[in-house]
């Protein structure tokens, strides 16, 4: 009775790791795929916890769920923080361009 | 071994695969945020359940750890990640 | 120490309920300040219930007292952040739902 429920429960899990995993490879928004990673973390410490490596779990669940969600979190703030400076660098270099004829022009008149 | 604790502990389990779907489906960014912490949660309660399920009491410690890193990641997103996710799609759709 | 095992089971299925409805609360509800409300119950009462039933059960004080703090840190976190993200979708100007 106890073996089958817990083997009822790895099913789900398994299942539910493995539609995880291909939603996270096969997601186009960058922040949805960080989400999904940080669930897939928790779900892989209780993979762990089922496995009975309770040890592996902690670290799971320190690195994986805790530590790499934040982190993964301010890289994309500074990711898009890097994009909108690129954009920016465009327009001054455009601002320049323009800029440059008039003052080279101005000098022979 | 507890049957009780074990099938409780797969309730919650089939929870968090319902839950999967508002991540995948959330309008905003805030949307997936919470319910990546009501997954930590459920997390902590399955942890719990398992621990008197499976008579280890050293889950008790992970659940302990995930309860101490649950806040990291919402806190994380509202203070760097929100503003700039938002705005890109505001800027979308203003231009 | 019977019925006290009864009475955590008892304990243990409300707070199961809940866990459900916050999660059926995720997925039904119309709005972010709605979706906020359901899902800090599930956090609050329903861990609250969970670790009430499961403390009646357990054999030492020490694995009470664990459970006690692992329920106040997630009171803790999930109440604060519940907060802020509550606070910050108003200054985003993100309107709450209305029955139209």
């Amino acid at each position: 009775m106890t073996d089958n429920i817990l083997a009822a429960f790895d099913l789900v899990l398994i299942t539910t790791l493995l539609l995880l995993a291909w939603k996270l490879l096969s997601c186009e928004d960058i922040f949805t795929a960080v989400v999904l990673f940080i669930s897939f973390g928790l779900l892989m410490a209780l993979a762990w916890v089922r496995m009975r490596a309770p040890d592996v779990a902690l670290a799971e669940a320190a690195l994986g769920a805790g530590l790499t969600g934040p982190l993964l979190l301010a890289a994309l703030r500074r990711m898009e923080r890097i994009r909108k400076y690129e954009r920016r660098l465009d327009l001054d270099e455009e601002r320049n361009d323009y800029k440059k004829p008039k003052k080279k022009q101005a000098p022979p008149l | 071994m507890s049957f009780i604790h074990i099938a409780f502990a797969l309730i919650l389990l089939l929870a968090i695969a319902a839950g999967l779907f508002r991540i995948l489906a959330g309008p905003t960014a805030a949307d997936r945020m919470m319910a990546a912490q009501l997954f930590g949660t459920c997390g902590v309660a399955i942890m719990l359940l398992l621990a008197e399920g499976m008579e280890s009491p050293v889950l008790l410690d992970i659940a302990l750890v995930f309860a101490i890193l649950a806040a990291m990641a919402t806190i994380t997103f509202v203070r760097r990640a929100w503003h700039s996710s938002e705005n890109v799609g505001e800027m979308n759709e203003n231009t | 120490m019977r019925i006290l095992n009864d009475i955590g089971l008892l304990f243990i299925g409300i707070g199961m309920l809940f866990f459900i409805s916050g999660t059926i609360g995720l997925l039904r509800f119309p709005d972010i300040y709605t979706r906020l409300h359901a899902m800090t119950k599930a956090d609050n009462v329903g861990l609250g219930l969970l670790v009430l039933g499961l403390s009646c059960q357990a054999d030492s004080w020490q694995t009470v007292a664990r459970l006690i703090f692992i329920w106040i840190l997630v009171l803790i976190a999930s109440s604060a952040s519940c907060h802020l993200v509550a606070r910050s979708a108003l200054q985003k100007n993100i309107q709450p739902w209305s029955r139209p």
